[in-house]
């Protein structure tokens, strides 16, 4: 004869869980945004340094008085010179005037404006990775060469900007860890409260003989599922919006001009399905150890 | 298999509610436990199935002293015990089927194993048809012997019963004797709880009388 549900639960999902569901799905929602906010400011850094490191940037600065384009043109042309005889540099790029001016444009505007100002010639150069080139004597061959040459090798702009990055990865992992904290009180305090209007069934398995981890099985595994689900539901929130946050920088609408891209890459989306995951964890977790706290209080 | 000697029990600065219970119950032996309301009976089923603690005395369960037990040494104890509680505690999510098989899914048995076991044992206390149907559904007598089916279905050592028939009429109670009997002649020893002067007439059985949480015993077994 076929009897009922073999398989049927122990313990029932409690009645008026969806608002602890709610809780879960916001706090994975802002995890996501904290750890996608971490992803973003760690992939500008890179960017950053990537950007920066290799390189160097001498300025002919015109003198305060008596700057003349050709006085520029030989200051430039030595200070190349001098460039090229160092090992290690794989490329001296001088950089034109209209190509000084194009840098200088989203700043100041275009226009006339541009021409009456003194600009600096600019060499670009490159370095190949990892060459030991001693700035010092590097600096005083151009000062030789060329009076009115600077040299900078932008450490002091890679240091502040990689301050800020870590500043904002940092925060991010803040929130992350707090989020967790949050969840996991959230999680643990539904959880008695579970146990309170289900105390009847535990005390009756407890009763009959079944060990503190079978109990506890019977209760994590609502925590865990409905946990998951819910978690899910508020990371693909979360990877909705940078994705349209993506769909917008693509259709030529930017975000916040000068900041990096908001929108994730598809590897860096994937990095969100860990917080449903994580989430999950920590519900399974804390309900597990709340059980059994409280059958270890039953006789 | 059940030894008590000078037990006695509070609750918190309660008045004792038992004093100095003495007894022992032999290892297949078929005894009633009587006594007037508040006399202490079902504290003493609670000791006996390891719900509460005695405040003082020794209890001695399948040759294990309680006092001295490691507590991680109680849920295989408890697993031999067979109880029928006064307020039956079925859980009112899961069908009668799955109530009674609760014990056999602790032990660890597969569906498959004890399914028709379950069956038959649901028919044979009148709820063959209601193997689906949940404890809310059912009334208080049906509720009552699917309790009796949960406590009987994994043959305990020991069976413990309050007031096992207090809501079933005369003629399925004398069938729940006749189930008490079969098990008890399996070797489960059996102790019940009980109001009703027909069932211990019938049953022929040992009787304690618990008067102001004093046991007094009335009269042993009769052939």
């Amino acid at each position: 004869m076929k009897t009922a549900n073999l398989r049927a639960p122990i313990a029932p999902r409690e009645a008026g869980a969806a608002p602890l569901d709610v809780v879960i799905a916001i706090m994975a929602f802002l995890a996501a945004l904290a750890l996608g906010a971490s992803l973003i400011a760690d992939r500008a850094a890179e960017g950053w340094r990537e950007g920066l490191s290799g390189r160097l940037t001498v300025q002919i600065i015109p003198p305060e008085r008596g700057a003349t384009n050709k006085l520029l043109d030989d200051e430039t042309s030595a200070a190349v010179a001098v460039l090229k005889g160092i090992d290690g540099v794989v490329a001296v790029t001088p950089l034109s005037q209209k190509e000084t001016e194009a840098l200088v444009e989203p700043w100041i505007g275009g226009g006339g404006v541009i021409s009456d100002l003194p600009l600096p010639r600019l060499i670009d150069v490159t370095v190949l990775p990892g060459a030991k080139i001693d700035l010092g004597t590097l600096s005083q061959l151009l000062k030789t060469a060329a009076p009115d040459s600077v040299l900078d090798d932008h450490t002091h702009w890679i240091g502040r900007l990689k301050s800020l990055a870590d500043g904002i990865i940092w925060s991010a992992y803040g929130v992350l860890i707090l989020i967790a904290v949050a969840t996991a009180a959230t999680v643990a305090f539904a959880t008695r409260a579970g146990l309170e209007a289900h105390h009847d069934i535990v005390a009756l398995l407890h009763q009959m003989g079944a060990h503190a981890g079978f109990i506890a099985r019977t209760f994590e595994w609502h925590y865990f599922v409905s946990a998951l689900v819910a978690a899910t539901v508020g990371a693909a929130c979360a990877a909705i919006l940078f994705s349209m946050a993506g769909g917008l920088e693509l259709a030529g609408i930017e975000a916040v001009p000068f900041l990096p891209p908001l929108s994730l890459h598809a590897q860096e989306l994937a990095w969100l399905a860990g917080i449903p995951a994580g989430v999950a964890v920590i519900a399974w977790a804390t309900a597990r150890l709340s059980v059994l706290a409280a059958v270890a209080r039953i006789y | 298999m059940v030894r008590f000697e000078n037990v006695g029990m509070r609750y918190g600065a309660g008045p004792e509610v038992l004093r100095d219970v003495t007894f022992v119950l032999e290892a297949g032996s078929f005894t009633f436990l009587t006594g007037p309301s508040g006399a202490g009976k079902t504290t003493l089923l609670k000791l006996m199935y390891l719900s509460e603690p005695p405040t003082r005395g020794l209890i001695n369960l399948f040759g294990c002293d309680l006092a001295t037990a490691r507590r991680a040494d109680f849920p295989s104890l408890r697993r031999r015990i067979g109880v029928v509680f006064q307020d039956f505690r079925l859980l009112n999510h899961l069908t009668a089927f799955d109530n009674v098989a609760l014990p056999l899914r602790l032990a660890g048995r597969r569906p498959e194993d004890y399914e028709k076991d379950v069956d038959e044992l649901l028919g044979w206390v009148g709820l063959g048809d209601k193997l689906q149907v949940k404890p809310p559904t059912l009334s208080g007598g049906e509720q009552q012997r699917v309790a009796i089916a949960r406590a009987v279905v994994g043959r305990p050592d020991l069976l413990i019963a309050d007031e096992p028939t207090g809501n079933v009429d005369a003629e399925i109670g004398q069938r729940l004797l006749r189930l008490f009997g079969e098990l008890n002649r399996l070797g489960t020893t059996i102790l019940i709880a009980t109001h009703d002067r027909s069932l211990i007439e019938r049953a022929r059985a040992r009787e304690m009388r618990l008067v102001d949480g004093r046991l007094v015993e009335l009269r042993t077994a009769r052939a």
